[in-house]
């Protein structure tokens, strides 16, 4: 087998965006090549990512092989579940709580739901702890306050490596050590516009 | 940020009842003040709002800080401030695209430029101004127009982008001369005054705080200025209605807060500003921006933003421009 | 012999106590922002425009000069050592830097940075100095065609940046130029692909971009193979470049000075353009190209001074024009206007000391930045012996905190997170990043000129064609593709043949 999955995917990923960028762009008018209107460059430039798209999946049958990891059945299950858990939590959040209602909570908690249940499938467990983390940071931000937002993300970012998982006690460490540090570099430093501690604004 | 309002409502938030209260009372303000400026840092606007913050803190006892919110226009710190607490402690410099243009120019903008808003205090207004290259054969508006319908595809005028006042200046230039136009857009004033300078475009319209230092330097020549009557500082621009075009025209920035504050506060606010604009220092620099400053009283404030809107909505129709 | 003097009443300007104190000030500033990720010069200088105001606006200058070089400095450290570029010019450091990190001579590759940067300095200072009014005309004689051309010709050239297949790097090239057009319409105002959300209509932000593909991604790719952190843990090697290393990096240098120097007199990209415009350079140039790829020291070298000597002839239309050609120019114009000081042709003769200090102070604070920069190599090297389980989730909340910082938005954040997962997928499907992100910064400049040279000739492409600099660049860009892909396919012909 000469196949190259890698590029294949790749074509395929390529194809696929362009085509979606074709079809958004509808709504632009093209307008002539003296004014060209707001459709104009990106129907070039997405007519050129599909040629491209589709010469990658072309030579992808004769410069392989080169196989994709392997997925587990967990892995692809959870993949679906997550997406299926995020859009369900990201659309009912806003009737649970209106502290979903602003500064894009409600993508926030889909998205911090989605990357847990996907946590639990061991090959993406890093990326979706990251991500969760990140996303904790963002919906903690403005109303908890620097402080706390940084102590949960710091949390769940340690979740995804095994050794902190098994010393609670390093993890307080750490927190408090990048707590003291990033209270004195962005506030006492660089003061820069947020709220400290938890209900400040 | 968070429409308070509404989380006020959901009872999440006792703890914020003190802060409130305390704003309404004697006391305000109890806290630091935010003043969101609704544009990317080091424009004249963020210039003039820090001169400006730092005169009021002082006067206020509590330090105003400055916090850039820019985006979609100027429109995305207006519409955080729109939902914002009227407590006093979260203002917003309000200015002609967010309060002025926009409301004609986004379809579904999230803030109503009076409804949402207690109006405070005028800053400071730019006028606006014409120039041209220096080789740029016609000597007044009057052969601007004749050279622009000479030409087929109509003349070349540069703005700072699609949309601006700049940009409707001259749609209205041509609406009252019927010069034949062609706009070109540019990605703000600088690369504009570029292509200007080397004669990509011939002519171009711009404020005048970001064309001064070029027409002082000869590097352009001034056409028209928008005043009712000749800039001192530029006595040589004859204005638009020495050449029979009745435009007068500026832009402009001020102070605001959310809908709802107690008229004490925006009483004391303006109050202050005006104090603060009236120093000697605030206004050397103010002239140096290129501004005339205008104190007026919240009502006229308001009054004077609703005439904006009026006034803008059918040019920004005309224009074709448009965003949604 | 005017410049001469002229230079020498600028030394004597800068030379005062106060003046080198605030330049001292500002570089240290500089490098501590340009460190931390997303905190860029343009929130840091606005922040401390008010304490300027009440220094003599030489003194004013001179320091947020030194902020701007700072953060240039410390931008490339990040970029080595974590992967982590703050800007475009930085996103190129990466390639070569960071894999010389890895393997054990993040000294050398800092040293190197640190080096080639103050060289670059030098020269750009002296032509700034020596040439500034001539050079403007340069500016001046770039039409939109050409500008498009120039574009155009960066995008072409950007594929080389492949480490891998050329094709799909092109792909990303565009897929990055698509990713640029997100946003309000500079000719309409209309908005595109926002899906009604505001913070889009202003575009993608570069730092959320960056950040998510490079610095989150690399640290889950880390996570993943602890086996390649362990290198990062044991091998540092000497701190200092050796012989062997410091013989390569010298001519590479020197290219590097002189495609910067020439580029960042282009206002509008200009800048954006050299960094990797040098490392192209390299990788077709230099004896050791084979290397590339692998942690090559010419791939830091050169990128690294053409970025320096850029951003030095950048004020060479702030000075002469009076136009700035990016946001930390803007904020200078800001700071000189509130000075009472109108930038322009004439502030040659109206401010002499302003403008022969400024420039004597570029130089000076290059050397601060030498002096500051080379002795905290073995501090920033002790940073990779920190075991990684430590050091990730605190590159993690440096990023969160900068991605917010930038437009104390937490949708930029959450944009970060998108793109680490986008990365993620891109580094498991061998499709690279680095193209991308310069499709994505050149990208829009390159539709604004397109359009803008259409309405302006009415339509006519010839305009390309006829305007000599355009046509010039056009034809280079078609030998650069047809070299490029001609050893491609006849490779997939072969393939093709014998499979």
């Amino acid at each position: 087998m000469k196949i190259n999955a890698k590029d294949v995917a790749s074509g395929v990923l390529l194809i696929l965006i362009a085509a979606t960028g074709l079809w958004l762009n509808g709504d632009h008018s093209l307008g002539s090549a003296r004014r060209m209107g707001p459709g104009y460059m990106p129907m070039l430039v997405f007519w050129a990512q599909m040629a491209l798209g589709t010469i990658v999946l072309a030579l992808a049958f004769f410069n392989g092989p080169d196989p994709l990891e392997k997925w587990t059945g967990l892995d692809a299950s959870m993949l679906i579940i997550s997406v299926i858990v995020g859009t369900a939590v990201g659309l009912a959040a806003p009737y649970i709580s209106s502290f979903f209602e602003s500064s894009y909570g409600s993508l926030g908690i889909g998205m911090l739901a989605g990357f847990l249940v996907l946590a639990y499938a061991a090959g993406w467990r890093l990326l979706a702890f990251i991500c969760a983390a990140m996303c904790a940071f963002c919906l903690l931000l403005e109303k908890g306050g620097l402080m706390l937002a940084l102590a949960v993300t710091i949390g769940i970012a340690c979740l995804a490596e095994p050794e902190h998982r098994s010393r609670p006690l390093g993890v307080l460490g750490i927190t408090i050590f990048l707590l003291a540090m990033c209270w004195w570099i962005f506030i006492k430093q660089l003061d820069i516009r947020v709220a400290v501690w938890p209900l400040q604004y | 940020m968070l429409p308070r309002r509404a989380w006020l409502a959901g009872g999440a938030v006792f703890a914020a009842l003190p802060a409130i209260a305390c704003a309404q009372g004697k006391s305000w303000p109890a806290q630091p003040i935010r003043l969101i400026v609704p544009f990317a840092p080091g424009g004249t606007t963020d210039l003039a709002a820090r001169l400006v913050s730092q005169g009021l803190g002082d006067r206020l006892g509590q330090p105003v800080v400055v916090e850039n919110r820019p985006g979609a226009g100027a429109t995305l710190g207006a519409a955080q401030v729109a939902q914002a607490a009227p407590d006093g402690l979260t203002l917003i410099v309000s200015n002609i695209a967010s309060h002025g243009i926009a409301p004609s120019l986004y379809r579904d903008l999230r803030y109503d430029p009076l409804r949402d808003f207690t109006h405070i205090a005028l800053l400071i207004e730019t006028p606006s101004v014409f120039v041209a290259n220096q080789r740029f054969p016609p000597g007044d508006l009057g052969e601007v127009v004749r050279l622009s319908q000479e030409q087929p595809r109509g003349l070349d005028i540069a703005s700072s982008g699609s949309g601006s006042s700049n940009h409707l200046l001259i749609v209205q230039f041509g609406q009252m001369t019927g010069a034949r136009v062609n706009h070109v857009p540019y990605r703000g004033a600088g690369p504009a005054m570029t292509d200007g300078i080397a004669d990509v475009v011939p002519m171009m319209s711009d404020s005048l705080p970001s064309a001064a230092g070029h027409l002082q330097a000869g590097a352009v020549r001034g056409m028209a200025v928008a005043t009712a009557a000749r800039h001192p500082a530029f006595s040589a621009v004859p204005t638009f209605r020495d050449q029979g075009v009745d435009l007068v025209s500026s832009s402009w920035f001020g102070i605001s807060g959310p809908a709802g504050l107690p008229p004490a506060v925006a009483e004391r606010l303006n109050r202050e500003i005006s104090t603060v604009l009236a120093e000697p220092g605030t206004q050397r620099r103010f002239a140096e921006l290129g501004g005339l400053v205008r104190p007026l009283s919240p009502a006229t404030y308001a009054e004077f933003i609703a005439g904006e809107v009026a006034r803008w909505a059918p040019i920004v129709q005309a224009s074709g421009a448009r965003a949604d | 012999m005017d410049i001469l003097g002229n230079l020498a009443h600028g030394f004597s300007v800068a030379l005062s106590f106060n003046n080198l104190l605030f330049a001292l000030v500002g570089a240290l500033i500089g490098t501590a922002i340009g460190v931390l990720p997303g905190i860029g010069p343009v929130a840091t200088i606005s922040l401390l425009l008010p304490i300027t105001f009440g220094q003599p606006a030489t003194t004013a200058i001179i320091m947020l000069a030194g902020i701007y070089y700072g953060a240039q400095y410390g931008g490339s450290t990040t970029a080595i050592l974590l992967n982590l570029p703050g800007e475009i010019s930085s996103v190129v450091t990466t390639l070569e830097g960071y894999k010389m990190a890895r393997n054990g001579r993040a000294g050398a590759a800092l040293a190197t940075s640190a080096l080639s940067s103050f060289f670059a300095g030098t020269v750009a200072t002296i032509v700034v100095a020596g040439s500034g009014p001539l050079l403007t005309s340069v500016a001046l004689s770039f039409g939109p065609a050409d500008y498009f051309s120039l574009m155009l010709l960066g995008l072409i050239i950007s594929a080389v940046l492949a480490q891998g297949s050329v094709i799909k790097s092109i792909g990303m090239v565009v897929f990055g130029v698509a990713l640029g057009l997100v946003g309000t319409d500079v000719q309409t105002g209309q908005q595109r692909f926002t899906f009604g959300i505001p913070e889009l209509s202003d575009g993608i932000s570069f730092v959320a971009l960056a950040m998510g593909m490079f610095g989150i991604a690399e640290i889950i790719l880390n996570l993943e193979k602890p086996e390649a952190r362990s290198v990062l843990k044991t091998e540092v090697g000497s701190l200092w470049l050796t012989r062997e290393e410091f013989r390569r990096a010298t001519p590479s240098t020197l290219r590097g000075t002189l495609v910067g120097t020439v580029l960042g007199i282009l206002p509008g990209g200009g800048a954006a353009l050299s960094s990797f415009g040098s490392y192209m350079m390299e990788r077709k140039v230099s004896k050791n190209r084979h290397l590339f790829g692998s942690g090559a020291i010419e791939g830091v070298a050169g990128p690294e001074a053409a970025n320096n000597a850029a951003a030095q002839t950048s004020f060479i239309p702030l000075l002469t024009l009076g136009i700035p050609a990016n946001a930390v120019m803007a904020l200078m114009v800001g700071a000189l206007i509130i000075q009472g000081i109108q930038p322009g042709p004439r502030m040659v003769e109206a401010q002499p000391d302003l403008f022969w200090g400024l420039i004597a102070s570029m130089w000076i604070g290059n050397v601060m930045l030498l002096i500051i920069n080379l002795p905290m190599i073995g501090m920033w090297v002790k940073l990779l012996q920190v075991p990684y389980k430590f050091l990730y989730p605190a590159i993690l909340v440096f990023c969160c905190i900068g991605a917010y910082s930038v437009n104390n938005n937490v949708f930029d954040v959450y944009s970060t997170v998108i793109f680490a997962v986008f990365g993620y997928m891109c580094n498991k499907l061998k499709l690279e990043p680095a193209p991308m992100l310069i499709g994505f910064v050149l990208g829009p400049m390159m539709e604004e000129h397109l359009r803008r040279a259409m309405l302006l000739s009415r339509g006519d492409v010839m305009v390309f064609i006829e305007r000599p600099i355009s046509a010039s660049m056009l034809a280079i860009g078609a030998i650069a593709l047809a070299a490029m892909l001609l050893p491609n396919l006849r490779k997939g012909k072969e393939a093709a043949l014998s499979g």
